[in-house]
């Protein structure tokens, strides 16, 4: 199995709302543009790390 | 990994897949994932997912509410901080693989003297080890409690709530928490939530606590010798005159490596009694496990084995699994 890092963020509102048939989850690859983001937005961040096979 | 700060953003590089949950400010709130020997997923479930990012939702009103104390920030680190990484996958612009860091970070500490084997290689002790099963989907609640932890008064049905003192909401809060303890403690300190009320335990560590079944990342593991085997028991050792705290141990599987690579000439069913001469160690309870703590790649030593009621001497060479690294 190959690991590779997949960064990925997630704006946190996917699981206070969850309504996964009406919303795309906005995924960023993007650690400081998520930062950004975050702080303009106030919404906490959902960070993974992931193996990617 | 490129931009990352790894000393914040610091775990056992072999999980499959890690979760943080954090604030525009880079205060983490908390940890998800974690595995052990029996799969990448022993302990992740949807359920329990579910649960910690309530939770984290909770923490990050309180945040916002200025109501969360901060930690402080760890040590900042970069993998663009360990040259012979930087050499094998930046400049070839390869992915960095997540195990990598770890394996890099290992080789840099060997390098440089600090490799300490039983924190960097034994990472992420299991908490079975100690007598604790936890009800996955449930995050911390106990299932069953043997062993130590039952010692200690652990139940079923306990929520852990803190691991040395330090809040833990998920199995991978525990994992990392529980990592930190210095090898040579004698007890960790666990709080557990029972029916509202919290309960401080004091757990004993037995010998070994802190070892883990180390196949599933075997390329982060050096020395390679290329066998397995397993540690005799009291009854065997009886039979064979030999020390009960003996190192003495049964070869269970020989890899064909091993002759390609004329690491050895051991046979499934060879008794190894000593590694250099040493029948016994404070740490090992078999041959294998000294190689990895007292050998380093390339190394080489002396079995002395029994075979067909035979003893016979016979070289050791051992290898760096550099393919990978």
């Amino acid at each position: 199995m190959k690991f590779a890092l997949a960064l990925l963020l997630l704006p946190f509102g996917l699981f206070a709302q969850a309504k996964p048939a009406d919303d795309e989850i906005n995924w960023l690859d993007n650690y400081p543009a998520a930062l950004r983001e975050a702080k303009a937005t106030g919404k906490p961040i959902f960070l993974e790390y992931r193996c990617e096979p | 990994m490129d931009n990352v700060d790894i000393g914040l953003f610091e775990h056992d590089r072999n999980n499959t897949i890690y979760f943080y949950l954090l604030n525009a400010d880079e205060q983490i709130y908390m940890r998800y994932g974690g595995r052990d020997a029996r799969s990448a997923d022993s302990y992740l479930s949807l359920d329990s997912l579910a649960l910690a990012a309530a939770k984290g939702l909770d923490l990050h009103k309180q945040y916002q509410a200025g109501q969360l104390a901060k930690k402080p920030r760890p040590k900042e680190d970069s993998a663009r901080n360990y040259s012979m990484l930087v050499e094998r996958t930046f400049k070839s612009n390869a992915c960095v693989e997540c195990h990598l860091i770890g394996d890099f970070q290992n080789l840099h500490r060997e390098k440089d003297g600090t490799l300490d084997k039983l924190v960097h290689l034994f990472r992420s002790p299991d908490v079975r080890t100690i007598g604790i099963e936890l009800d996955v989907p449930k995050g911390l609640v106990v299932r069953d409690v043997s062993g130590a932890a039952k010692a200690a008064g652990m139940q079923a049905g306990d929520r852990i709530a803190k691991w040395e003192g330090d809040t833990v909401w998920t199995f991978a809060d525990v994992q990392w928490r529980y990592d930190k303890v210095a090898r040579t403690a004698k007890a960790t300190r666990v709080t557990v939530e029972r029916a509202g009320v919290f309960v401080d335990l004091t757990i004993a560590l037995p010998v070994r606590w802190w070892w883990t079944d180390t196949r599933y990342r075997q390329s982060s593991i050096e020395p390679r010798s290329y066998f397995d085997d397993r540690a005799l028991t009291a009854e065997e050792k009886g039979k064979l005159g030999l020390p009960l705290d003996g190192l003495a141990s049964y070869v269970k599987y020989v890899s064909s490596m091993a002759y390609s690579v004329a690491a050895h000439d051991l046979k499934v069913g060879d008794i190894i009694l000593s590694v250099d001469g040493k029948d016994r160690d404070e740490h090992a309870d078999t041959a294998s496990l000294y190689i990895i703590l007292h050998k380093a790649p390339g190394d080489t030593g002396t079995l002395e084995v029994l075979r067909d009621g035979k003893k016979i001497s016979m070289p050791l060479k051992t290898i760096r699994m550099s393919f990978r690294k």
